[in-house]
């Protein structure tokens, strides 16, 4: 905005002015609503209606103020005048409106016109008493010395100068009923905030060259790389998400059949097909979920190498426990899997092991951290692949359940459907009318009523 | 006393932060000159020294530790005035860089706002420094230079305010302001009489305009009351 009001100050291109006349003082800059919307309409080939709108956030902004009605900051497009603000009461952000000019600028008001404040400045400057009482003498003290510096203008000077910083207060502190201009809108910053930079430049450009330098050795991926990925997970996981692909008995949401959820609960005695093949997809995934947890526990068991999963899971309880045990923690820790000839003793290189016990005399939360993802990759390399390739995890591929669709009812409207929502304090019961719940599995059994 | 050119050192310095305000609201307007920016200059110079002798002055008042509780209070009060007028000054000052950067005199790119304010604020300044006139003798590129200055300038006294609050501590919630909220009132009537009496020692180009409106009313008046004369003579 602030580059519209100074493009419109150009002597040649920029808008008409006129004079305003009050009785015998003449005062120059005056430009009459319509000239402005004419201006603006041809400077920027817009219509009539854009330019009038404009120009109405131009005057509610306070860059311009009308003469004859102040506190009414509308743009008529016709003769009525208006003038410029000057830049010091420019809305910014960078400096907003303080309670003490406020006061101030009350206080010479209440001067002026001689105590008779009215409704919502009254009780503003009451408020500022209040909140300001150890520095009213201060603000009474400029209050008079800025009017005393003001008579030392022309009269003109001083209407112009007084109009002007009603508008700004106008703007900053509207009467109550008026919507607050600068509560919306985007943030605008004073144009100038590029040239003034304190005398700090060697600083200023030490720091620069410190952030190119580490700009410089961040890590950067290829996007064609990161999109590859990307596509993967999606293609792999999409036949796995529910709302994408649809979930196999029903959508408890829709048909308030709970099935979906008792079958795919975290500690479910046959998991379901999809969810084995997940298991596949990566390492993570295996390892956070609770049924795949435990199966590859009893795989490592028979490959005699389970302390590598004991050990990671006592690391992942340090480093989510509570702060008071860390010392404990990491001192079971020790005792089980890191002193030698201990009775699970993990199989860490000699770096990684010397770094942790040198850690382990002042433990903290992640003490461990190196430990534990040498012991991560190593399962990670190591056993998962054997695991996927093992007869167990095949096993469980052929036995995992494929929960059939729910069967449509023939008579959909003969009986009120008995699966209205069922009160929580209820166990989960899954619906009785439907004759498909047997091949679901054990469980679902107990929960029919 | 000590206290009463605190007191007066004080209110030189409130004089000249007010002129400043009211110097900075033009710049960038149409009465921005290279007068107007030296003007700023003069003001805020005598401002600085101000505040660095009433700040000497206040410190080592405080300092004192034999003060009677009475006389500390009064002093804790002139402190918080003092402190927030240096505020007002030091965000003065920071604006009128700003608005100085933002609207260079030469070469301009950006034109003046035509504000309809034309005159010049000699007289604002001179109230500042206490001095009758002021004689302009800037040269040209004045304001370039000026910029640089006022940037240190303002390092200077926000280094000065932060001194203060270190050295010295008086907590604001315990001073009580002696003016209460009518006060202002009170002594208004005064004010506004010295500022007429003020305004009618300037002769200035602007008087003859009054002067002007106050003979033609007269010649209305004198025809009128003649006017008068001759009904009541005739009838």
């Amino acid at each position: 905005m602030e580059r519209v009001v100074v493009s419109m100050q150009d002597p040649d291109q920029g808008v008409k002015m006129r004079s305003q006349r009050l009785l015998v003082t003449v005062i120059p800059h005056t430009v009459a609503g319509s000239d402005v919307v004419e201006w603006l309409a041809h400077k920027y080939c817009v219509s009539d209606e854009e330019a009038l709108h404009l120009g109405a956030l131009l005057v509610q902004h306070g860059y311009l103020y009308p003469l004859r009605d102040p506190p009414s900051l509308v743009l008529r497009s016709d003769d009525t005048p208006y003038r410029f603000q000057t830049p010091y009461f420019w809305t910014s952000t960078l400096w907003p409106a303080a309670e003490l000019d406020y006061a101030i600028y009350l206080m010479k008001k209440n001067i002026r016109k001689q105590g008779a404040l009215v409704g919502h400045e009254k009780e503003h400057c009451d408020q500022l008493h209040r909140k300001l009482s150890h520095m009213w003498d201060l603000v009474v003290m400029q209050a008079r010395e800025q009017l005393r510096a003001a008579k030392q203008r022309r009269k003109g000077d001083r209407l112009v100068i007084a109009c002007q910083e009603q508008t700004y207060w106008l703007v900053n502190r509207p009467p109550p009923g008026v919507p607050s201009i600068l509560e919306q809108g985007p943030e605008r910053s004073f144009c100038a905030a590029e040239g003034v930079q304190m005398i700090k430049n060697t600083e200023f450009y030490k720091r620069e060259m410190e952030r190119c330098r580490k700009a410089l050795t961040r890590a950067r991926v290829k996007s064609s790389v990161c999109l590859e990925a990307y596509l993967k997970f999606t293609s792999q996981h999409g036949p796995h998400d529910p709302i994408v692909s649809g979930c196999l008995p029903s959508n408890p949401w829709v048909t308030d059949d709970d099935t979906y959820w008792t079958m795919n609960a975290p500690s479910v005695a046959v998991p379901t097909k999809l969810r084995v093949e997940r298991w596949g997809f990566s390492f993570q995934e295996l390892l956070e979920d609770p049924v795949g947890r435990a199966h590859f526990m009893d795989f490592l068991r028979t490959e005699f190498s389970a302390e590598n999963l004991s050990f990671w899971e006592a690391c992942e309880e340090l480093r989510h426990g509570g702060q008071a045990q860390i010392h404990a923690t990491a001192d079971a820790v020790y005792r089980q899997f890191l002193a030698p000839g201990a009775a699970r003793w993990v199989n860490i290189d000699s770096q990684t092991m010397e770094r942790t016990l040198r850690g382990l005399q002042q433990p903290h939360r992640y003490v461990l951290d190196d430990a534990q993802l040498h012991v991560y990759m190593l399962m990670k390399k190591d056993s998962y692949p054997r695991f996927l390739k093992s007869a167990a995890y095949k096993d469980l591929l052929a036995e995992a359940v494929i929960p059939p669709d729910a069967k449509r009812r023939v008579f959909p409207f003969m009986r009120k459907p008995p699966h209205s929502s069922p009160s929580p304090a209820l166990l989960p019961a899954s619906t009785s009318g439907e004759p498909v719940a047997v091949a679901s599995g054990p469980e679902c059994g107990d929960g029919d009523t | 006393m000590a206290r009463e050119e605190c007191k007066a050192l004080l209110d030189a310095l409130n004089k000249a932060t007010a002129c400043y305000h009211h110097l900075v609201l033009t710049v960038g307007g149409s009465a921005d000159s290279q007068n107007l920016r030296e003007e700023l200059q003069k003001t805020r110079q005598k401002a600085q020294e101000l505040a660095v002798a009433t700040r000497a002055q206040l410190t080592a008042a405080l300092r004192d530790r034999g003060l009677g509780a009475e006389e500390r209070a009064e002093f804790e009060r002139l402190w918080v005035a003092f402190s927030g007028c240096l505020d007002l000054l030091e965000a003065d000052m920071r604006r009128a860089l700003a608005l100085g950067t933002a609207f260079p005199l030469h070469a301009p790119r950006r034109p003046l706002v035509r504000t309809g304010v034309a005159g010049g604020a000699a007289g604002v300044a001179a109230r500042a420094l206490s001095a009758r006139s002021l004689r302009h003798e800037a040269e040209g590129d004045f304001d370039v230079d000026d910029l640089r200055e006022l940037e240190r300038e303002i390092l200077q006294v926000s280094e000065m305010i932060h001194d203060m609050e270190m050295k010295v501590n008086v907590p604001r919630w315990t001073v009580q302001a002696r003016q209460t909220a009518g006060a202002e009132l009170l002594s208004s009537a005064g004010a506004s009489s010295v500022g007429a009496v003020s305004v009618q020692e300037r002769t200035g180009p602007c008087d003859l305009s009054k002067a002007l409106a106050a003979t033609v009313f007269s010649a209305v008046l004198l025809a009128a009351v003649a006017l008068a004369v001759c009904v009541a003579k005739l009838s």
